[in-house]
C-alpha cells in the first residue's frame, strides 16, 4: 500500500474491521504515532530490527522508534528541507542565493521593488501544516514531547511563533504567495516565472520535474535551507517522507520485517525510487548510491545537471533527532488549515492564530482522553 | 387462492431485501456502534448515551448544522425558482424538437458524476487559471472563488448547476400532467398567458414543488462530494458540512463510534425535517 489520505482511510477501516490489512504498509512519519496509538502496528524490535539502526540516518530512526525501545517501522524515504530557486530569474533580477532568513527577506523586498510586485519571491503553503512544522523543526523547535503517557504540546512555542511571524510578514507584504502546493495554479505560476523560490522537501525536486515537464526545465537549482543564525551549526527540518510498518494483522511478522528491511536497503529499489518518483532514501548507504547523483536523469536533469541529491543529503544529516509527533497529529493538521486561513485573510494576526490553534488542538486531545498540557 | 397474498410481497421483495440489507441494517449497526467508546482497536467499552451527550455539546458539529441551514435557506429557493422557470418555459414551447433537446440539455449536469463536476468547477474557480478571472484580468480584477468569503457561494453554484435540471424534470412532468381541458376552459374565459400560469399551472405543480423541496432539504443535509473534492484545491473547513465532519471523524481520526453517533443524530434531524414537511403538506391539502 502506498502512503496518502486514501491509503490511511482504507488502513484504518481494515484495522478496525480486524481483517483485510496488508502485511506491510507505507506510513508517513507524522502519521505513525496515530497508528501506533490505534494499536495497529507491530513492534519490530521483537524481530531483530534493532540491529539495523545504524544503517539509517539517525533522525529517521528516532521517528520510527519514538521511545527509543519499541520500533514500529523501518524508515523508507525522507523529506529534508532545502531551498529551490529559478537561477534564470535570480540572474535577471540580480538576486544572490540567501544563506540566512534575513537575506531571504532582503531578496524578497528587492524583487518586489524591481518588479513592482508582479513577481513574488516565494510561496507559503498555508494548507500544509507539516510544511510549517518542518520549518519549526529546522529551527530546533519542538511541538510535542512526552514522558510515558504525559504529553506536552507547544504549538505556539517561541520557535513556532518566530517562524509564523516571519512567514506571516512575507504573506502580508505580498512577498509570498499563498497558492496551495500541488495545484495547477501553483504549477502555472512557477512555469510563468511568477514565483522564484520555494522551500521544498527532498521529494520536491522530483515532484516539480514531473509537474512542470519541459516548462522552466534546466533553470532550477537547489541550495541549502536559509538559517536563522549563520554562525550556529547548520540545521534543516523535514517534511513528509515515509516508513514501512508491519500491521498487527500480519500472519508472518518476522518475514514482513525482513521484507521491510530489504525494501528500504536494496540498492536497486532505492535508486529507482529517486529517479522515477524523486523519493529520497532514509538509509545511509542509499545516500551514497551513484544512481542518486546521475546528472543526466531527473530530478538532477531538471535542475540543470546539478547534484541535487548532494544538497539534500547534507540537509538530511542536519535534521534534529528529537522532533516528535502526537497521536492526534491528524487533528492538529486539519485544524492548522483553519487558523492559517484566518491569518492569511487578515481576520486574525499570525501569532494569535497559533495561540488559537494550540488551544483548539489541546481541547481536542483532552476530549480524546489524552493526558496533555501546555508547557 | 392461497398464492394471492404472497404476490405483493414477492414484488416488494427485491426492494425490501436490498433496503433491509444495505439501509436498515447499517442504521441498526450505526446505532449499536454509537453506544460504545473505543480507542483504536482496544477493547470497546459500553458507554450508553455518552457519545450523544458529546454530540449535543460539539461546537464543530453544531457549527456545521448552522452552516448547512444558512446554505439551504439561500440555495434551495434559488434552485427551485430556477427549476420552475425552466419547467414553465419548456412547457410553453411549441417546437417539439427544441423542447426535447433543451430538456435533455438542462438535465445533463445531473448525469455528470459529482466528483468530476467538482474537479471541473474547481478548475473554473482557480485563482490564476480560471477563465472568468482571465476575462476580468484586463480590468485588474479577480475573484477569489474559493476564498473564505466565496467558498459557500461557489459550492452553492455547483449544487444549483447539478440539481436544477433534476428538479426541473419533476416540475416539468407535473406540468405535462395538467389536463388540456383546463387550458381550453381558461382560454374560452379569456385568460391571458400570465393568468394561465398563475391560476392553473402554479396550483397544479404545487404538490410537485413541495416534493422537490423535500428532496432538496434531504439532499442538502447530505452534501459531501463537492466540498470534499474542493478540499484538495483550497482550505475547506473539516466541519463545513455535517457529512464532511462525520467523514473526518471516522476515517481521518479513526473515531468510528463517535462518528456513528453523529450520523444517527443527522439521520434523526433529516427524519424529523421530512416528517414536519410532510405534515405541513397534508395540513395544507386538507385546507384546500
Amino acid at each position: 500500500m502506498g502512503a496518502g489520505p486514501n491509503e490511511y482511510t482504507k488502513l484504518l477501516t481494515a484495522l478496525k474491521a480486524g481483517t483485510g490489512a496488508p502485511d506491510v504498509v507505507q506510513i508517513e512519519y507524522d502519521f505513525l504515532p496515530n497508528f501506533i496509538d490505534f494499536g495497529g502496528l507491530v513492534d519490530l524490535s521483537k524481530y531483530g530490527a534493532g540491529a539495523y539502526k545504524s544503517d539509517f540516518v539517525p533522525w529517521t530512526w528516532a521517528q520510527v522508534s519514538p521511545d527509543g525501545k519499541a520500533i514500529y517501522a523501518i524508515p523508507q524515504d525522507t523529506g529534508p528541507f532545502a531551498m529551490v530557486y529559478r537561477a534564470d530569474l535570480y540572474k535577471k533580477y540580480g538576486l544572490s542565493v540567501p544563506k540566512t532568513w534575513a537575506e531571504f527577506q532582503a531578496n524578497a523586498e528587492k524583487l518586489a521593488q524591481e518588479t513592482n510586485g508582479s513577481v513574488q519571491y516565494t510561496d507559503f503553503y498555508s494548507t500544509y501544516a507539516p510544511w510549517f512544522m518542518g520549518l519549526v523543526w529546522a529551527d530546533g523547535g519542538r511541538l510535542w514531547t512526552h514522558s510515558g503517557n504525559q504529553w506536552t504540546q507547544s504549538l505556539n512555542s517561541a520557535s513556532a511563533k518566530k517562524v509564523i511571524d516571519y512567514w506571516g510578514n512575507l504573506v502580508d507584504k505580498k512577498y509570498a504567495a499563498t497558492l496551495p502546493d500541488f495545484t495547477s495554479d501553483l504549477n502555472s505560476a512557477l512555469a510563468k516565472g511568477q514565483i522564484t523560490t520555494l522551500i521544498e522537501a527532498a521529494w520536491g525536486p522530483g515532484s516539480l520535474a514531473s509537474r512542470l515537464g519541459t516548462e522552466s526545465a534546466g533553470e532550477w537549482r537547489a541550495a541549502p535551507l536559509p538559517q536563522w543564525d549563520a554562525s550556529a551549526p547548520f540545521r534543516s527540518g523535514n517534511w513528509g517522507g515515509s516508513s514501512s510498518a508491519v500491521t498487527v494483522q500480519s500472519k508472518h511478522p518476522q518475514a514482513a520485517t525482513i521484507f521491510a528491511l530489504w525494501l528500504n536497503s536494496s540498492t536497486t529499489s532505492v535508486a529507482l525510487n529517486w529517479v522515477n518518483g524523486g523519493l529520497f532514501p532514509a538509509s545511509e548507504t542509499g545516500l551514497q548510491l551513484s544512481g542518486l547523483h546521475d546528472p543526466s536523469k531527473n530530478p538532477s536533469k531538471f535542475f540543470g545537471g546539478q547534484d541535487v541529491a548532494k544538497v539534500y543529503a547534507d540537509a538530511s544529516a542536519a535534521v534534529p533527532t528529537d522532533f516528535q509527533w502526537a497521536p492526534w497529529f491528524l487533528y492538529a493538521n486539519n485544524s492548522f488549515n483553519k487558523y492559517a486561513a484566518d491569518a492569511v485573510s487578515g481576520k486574525t494576526g499570525w501569532s494569535a492564530a497559533l495561540d488559537a490553534w494550540q488551544q483548539d488542538v489541546l481541547n481536542y486531545a483532552k476530549t480524546q482522553g489524552y493526558q496533555v498540557s501546555a508547557p | 387462492m392461497r398464492r394471492r397474498w404472497t404476490v405483493p410481497y414477492l414484488f416488494l421483495a427485491p426492494f425490501m431485501i436490498l433496503f433491509l440489507l444495505f439501509y436498515f441494517a447499517s442504521i441498526v449497526y450505526a446505532v449499536y456502534l454509537s453506544l460504545f467508546i473505543q480507542r483504536g482497536i482496544r477493547p470497546k467499552v459500553f458507554s450508553g448515551l455518552a457519545n450523544y451527550v458529546r454530540v449535543l455539546h460539539d461546537s464543530q458539529f453544531l457549527g456545521s448544522l448552522a452552516t448547512i441551514a444558512r446554505f439551504g435557506a439561500i440555495q434551495i429557493p434559488i434552485m427551485l425558482v430556477l427549476a420552475l422557470l425552466l419547467a414553465l418555459y419548456l412547457d410553453g414551447l411549441r417546437n417539439q424538437r427544441l423542447r426535447t433537446y433543451l430538456s435533455l440539455g438542462f438535465f445533463l449536469p445531473y448525469a455528470m458524476p459529482t466528483v468530476i463536476a467538482g474537479l471541473l468547477w474547481g478548475y473554473l474557480y482557480s485563482k490564476g487559471l480560471s477563465p472568468f478571472n482571465q476575462l476580468l484580468a484586463p480590468f485588474g480584477a479577480s475573484i477569489d472563488f474559493l476564498g473564505r468569503r466565496g467558498l459557500l457561494w461557489s459550492l452553492g453554484n455547483i449544487i444549483t448547476w447539478t440539481w436544477t435540471g433534476y428538479n426541473m424534470v419533476i416540475l416539468y412532468s407535473a406540468l405535462r400532467g395538467v389536463p388540456g381541458e383546463l387550458y381550453e376552459a381558461a382560454r374560452i374565459d379569456g385568460a391571458s398567458n400570465l393568468q394561465v400560469v398563475r391560476f392553473i399551472k402554479l396550483p397544479m405543480v404545487a404538490p410537485a414543488l413541495a416534493l422537490a423541496t423535500l428532496f432538496s432539504i434531504i439532499g442538502t443535509l447530505q452534501i459531501f462530494a463537492e466540498p470534499f473534492v474542493l478540499a484538495s484545491l483550497t482550505f475547506v473547513p473539516t466541519n463545513l458540512m455535517p457529512n464532511l465532519y462525520i467523514y473526518y471523524t471516522a476515517f481521518n481520526y479513526g473515531n468510528f463510534n463517535y462518528a456513528a453517533a453523529l450520523a444517527v443524530v443527522l439521520a434523526l434531524i433529516t427524519f424529523v425535517l421530512s416528517l414536519g414537511m410532510l405534515a405541513l403538506l397534508n395540513f395544507q391539502r386538507r385546507r384546500l
